[in-house]
């Protein structure tokens, strides 16, 4: 009986070295990059873990400004909401056909749609360069946000869809029987009802569109056209021997994210990974 | 009468009905689909992306499997598989099923795992760099603990280290994701299950490999396929971290493509790389939907 108690004492003190142990594994490198935005240069470079030993609050101003930060985020901001907008529309009326009505060809749609998600985007990767270069839209911000919806469709469109499919039908029954069309009942019953997966789905639209680089760094060269991922990855390899730069950019970069993340992470979680298994 | 009543506005929403549909899926054919098959003519050609196409046959997928740096993008892929499909996978199960039964502290661990899923792999990607750097990194702290050997590791520079040095990073970012979705289905399993296997004597490790395993051996068979999948097209953290360097040590096939296409203008080369790795990626999603639909037995 004692030897069994010691025993559970090892295993449980093992169980909570570990999880705390892999905690500060994950936090750690996001929490030294912001205590290192407040130490100057030669400080990181003496030693590159720490507490401030002079906090300095001088590295947000230089980078801002010299990385060009607040065109950046006008720039990332642009291009998400219009990624936002878009692919809601779209995928808000279709996932509300493929989940309430039947019609010819459902099957198809449905079945398109959940192969869309596996084509992998080296794919289509430069075949669409050359598209839009013959678009005359190369280096715009019209072919990121073209490509971000496109891209965006399958995955969030079959979420939602998954989400349609738990509401009963008598509700919209009930409002087509009161004289509604698909498109009212559409926009005065299920919609308000969905609002909240809208929401998520805007969220996660958003955080992967912020957070973009292949196709943003592939698209758009232009400096001053530069959304942040890919301005941030110019910068640091501009002033890569600024480390007090480098690691300011960091947080400056991830911080929109990751305070949306904190504010409202069960959005976050549920929809990303409950898609990723319901497909 | 009634019949000719009900029928016509039902014939007015069928019209409706594709209107809802079509404009998604045009989106989605006209700038992913379309583009994708083409990639399939181009790798027939041998083009530098500007000048005119010439028809080479098969000429791109010989020169591929005789090209030693697609070989060893190839392999490398295969080493990432190896290293996702065990160490996240293990982590994760391990720690969700320990804080699936915790209750207060669980969604504060569950915030602190997942947090590295959402940070931009392309700005992680460069504060490791910097983390890794030789002289201003991590390395100096090693040395100060007296750990020389660590402290004068390459770790991005060592062409035998540098794909594992990535590989951590990625766990780093990856491995909450997949804790989460084994704490989900650890979730759904019914606690029933455990209270009547209780009742008739079963010990802890029974209850894990009896009622938990097989309860969660779906969401531990999709995880692994999945994972095997976004292997074949893992590219932010390498590109980001090394560009497939030093020398082609990290390359892998996603590198391999961006730098034919955008460096070295071999077009028509980078498509038939692109179409072996759509191959590879699409088969596995299609073994997974297959799988799925005919459930896991255990």
């Amino acid at each position: 009986m004692k030897n069994r108690s010691f025993g559970s004492i090892v295993y449980t003190a093992f169980k909570w070295v570990i999880i705390w142990g892999l905690a500060l594994f994950e936090i750690f490198p996001i929490i030294q990059l912001i205590l290192n935005s407040f130490r100057p240069d030669t400080e990181i470079k003496k030693f590159p873990i720490g507490l401030p030993r002079t906090w300095t609050l001088e590295n947000y101003p230089d980078t801002w400004n010299i990385g060009n930060y607040g065109r950046a985020f006008l720039n990332s901001i642009w291009v998400c909401f219009w990624t936002i907008v878009i692919t809601l529309v779209l995928i808000g009326l279709a996932s509300y056909a493929l989940a309430k009505i039947d019609f010819k060809g459902r099957g198809f749609f449905v079945a398109y749609f959940l192969m869309g998600m596996a084509i992998p985007s080296f794919s289509h990767l430069i075949p669409t360069y050359y598209l839009f270069n013959r678009m005359g839209i190369a280096n715009t911000h019209l072919c990121l946000i073209i490509i971000y919806t496109a891209g965006q469709i399958p995955f969030n469109l079959l979420l939602l869809r998954t989400f349609l499919l738990g509401i009963p039908r008598e509700l919209e029954e009930a409002a087509k029987v009161d004289g509604c069309n698909e498109l009212g009942t559409f926009l005065r019953v299920t919609l308000p009802l969905a609002k909240s997966i809208f929401l998520t789905v805007a969220l996660l639209i958003f955080m992967k569109s912020w957070n973009e680089f292949a196709v943003a760094n592939t698209y758009v060269t232009t400096d001053s056209l530069r959304t942040v991922s890919t301005r941030f990855v110019k910068f640091t390899t501009e002033y890569n021997n600024n480390f007090g730069r480098i690691f300011t950019s960091g947080v400056i970069s991830i911080a929109p994210v990751v305070i949306m993340y904190l504010l409202m992470q069960n959005r976050f979680i549920d929809g990303l990974t409950s898609g990723g298994l319901k497909g | 009468m009634q019949k000719g009543l009900t029928a016509q506005p039902r014939k007015r929403i069928r019209w409706a009905v594709y209107m809802f549909v079509i404009p998604a899926f045009l989106f989605h054919f006209i700038f992913i689909t379309a583009p994708s098959l083409s990639s399939i003519y181009f790798s027939f050609f041998d083009w530098n992306g500007i000048g005119v196409p010439a028809y080479i046959g098969a000429g791109n997928y010989r020169e591929m499997f005789a090209d030693s740096e697609f070989i060893k993008a190839l392999t490398n892929n295969l080493k990432w598989i190896g290293i996702f499909i065990t160490i996240p996978v293990f982590l994760g199960l391990l720690t969700a099923y320990w804080i699936s039964k915790l209750k207060k502290t669980q969604m504060m661990i569950r915030t602190i795992y997942f947090m590295p899923y959402i940070i931009a792999s392309a700005t992680a990607g460069r504060i490791w760099c910097s983390y890794f750097n030789p002289y201003f990194g991590f390395n100096s702290a090693f040395k100060a603990i007296g750990w020389t050997g660590l402290g004068s590791t390459l770790w991005l520079g060592n062409k035998n280290i540098v794909l594992y040095t990535v590989a951590f990073v990625d766990v780093w970012h990856f491995w909450g994701f997949i804790m989460v979705m084994f704490l989900g289905a650890l979730q759904q399993v019914d606690p029933t299950l455990y209270e009547s296997a209780m009742v008739e004597g079963a010990n802890r490790r029974q209850l894990f490999t009896k009622i938990t395993i097989p309860c969660i051996m779906p969401t531990f068979v999709f995880i692994v396929i999945s994972i095997i999948m976004w292997s074949f097209l893992t590219f932010d953290y390498i590109w980001v971290m090394t560009g497939g360097g030093p020398g082609n040590a990290s390359d892998v096939l996603s590198t391999l493509i961006y730098r034919n296409a955008y460096s070295r203008y071999r077009t028509g080369y980078a498509s038939a790389i692109s179409v072996i790795q759509s191959i590879l990626a699409i088969t596995t999603y299609a073994i997974m939907q297959v799988v799925k639909k005919r459930g896991v037995d255990v």
